[in-house]
């Protein structure tokens, strides 16, 4: 089976290291195309492979615990106010 | 307050609330989350966005309708926090970039100050930690890490958000991430992960 082009070479044919295509991957600036490759990737790359599992879970509990809730009501309410009487 | 070369629109009162309510107030919780993450107070957060949303309606003519709002009004709150809030605080630590950079140029160094953390020790970290290491990082690597992990914002939307190049969004995230391991490598430890 022939090998997959790598959709991570640049248009100069840089080839990223995997430090690079890892980092793309877990910032969530990837194409489809590009996250395929990656996870087939890390099917024989163990280092990239764990890298990726501790990134993610690490991001995962980001979102899960920063995320910080809503805006209070009266803020919402006093910025309304403020401009309602600007526009007055 | 302009956003690129966006030529100064012409709004009527009726299109300047209709643009206001629909396109700016949706962003109001992500605009808070961000202002409390910067400040790490509540009373500062609610008076930065409060700021930053009767800036954005002031200055709303040269928001151009139909454009990358939330971005906007991400780059007027952090403008705002820097240009007034920053200055009324302790001024913190300024972080040597260029340091930096060269850093991020050595994969050597990188393996090394890389910490080897486990997904399990992670996964057991249910309270405060993550916020805490997060809260205790210098604001300008918190902040990289709130707009790309929380916010989900592209390199380019970062670069303009921050005024600052793409090459260093990257190389600031990448050293954000290695600081925020160190610090969660540390709680792991203790409690009780002495290989986290």
């Amino acid at each position: 089976m022939a090998t997959p082009t790598n959709p991570f070479i640049q248009p100069d044919g840089k080839k990223p290291t995997c430090m690079e295509m890892l980092q793309l991957i877990i910032d969530n600036q990837v194409t489809e195309e590009q996250r395929l490759y990656f996870s087939q990737h890390m099917g024989h790359c163990l280092p990239c492979y764990k890298k990726y599992n501790v990134d993610m879970a690490i991001k995962e509990l980001l979102q899960s615990k920063c995320c910080g809730g809503n805006c209070p009501d009266d803020i919402v309410a006093e910025i309304k106010l403020k401009i309602n009487s600007m526009t007055a | 307050m302009e956003w690129e070369e966006a030529p100064r629109q012409h709004y009527t009162e009726n299109e300047k609330q209709l643009i206001f309510n629909n396109e700016f107030m949706p962003h109001i919780h992500s605009m808070y989350n961000f202002g409390y993450r910067l400040t790490l107070d509540r009373d500062d957060a609610k008076d930065l966005v409060q700021d930053t949303y009767l800036k954005a309606y002031r200055f709303i003519e040269s928001f151009q309708k139909g454009t990358n709002a939330k971005a906007w009004l991400f780059r007027i709150l952090k403008n705002s926090f820097i240009n007034d809030y920053r200055k009324k605080s302790k001024e913190p630590n300024k972080v040597d970039y260029q340091e930096v950079e060269t850093y991020y140029n050595s994969e050597e160094v990188d393996r090394l100050i890389t910490p080897d953390l486990r997904v399990e020790s992670l996964k057991d970290m249910m309270g405060d930690e993550i916020s805490n290491a997060l809260n205790s990082l210098d604001v300008d690597f918190r902040t990289v890490i709130i707009l790309c992990d929380l916010e989900d914002f592209k390199y380019e939307e970062m670069a303009k958000i921050l005024d600052i190049p793409i090459g260093t969004v990257r190389s600031r995230l990448h050293r954000a991430r290695n600081l925020l391991k160190e610090k969660l490598k540390s709680y792991a430890k203790t409690m009780g992960y002495n290989n986290a």
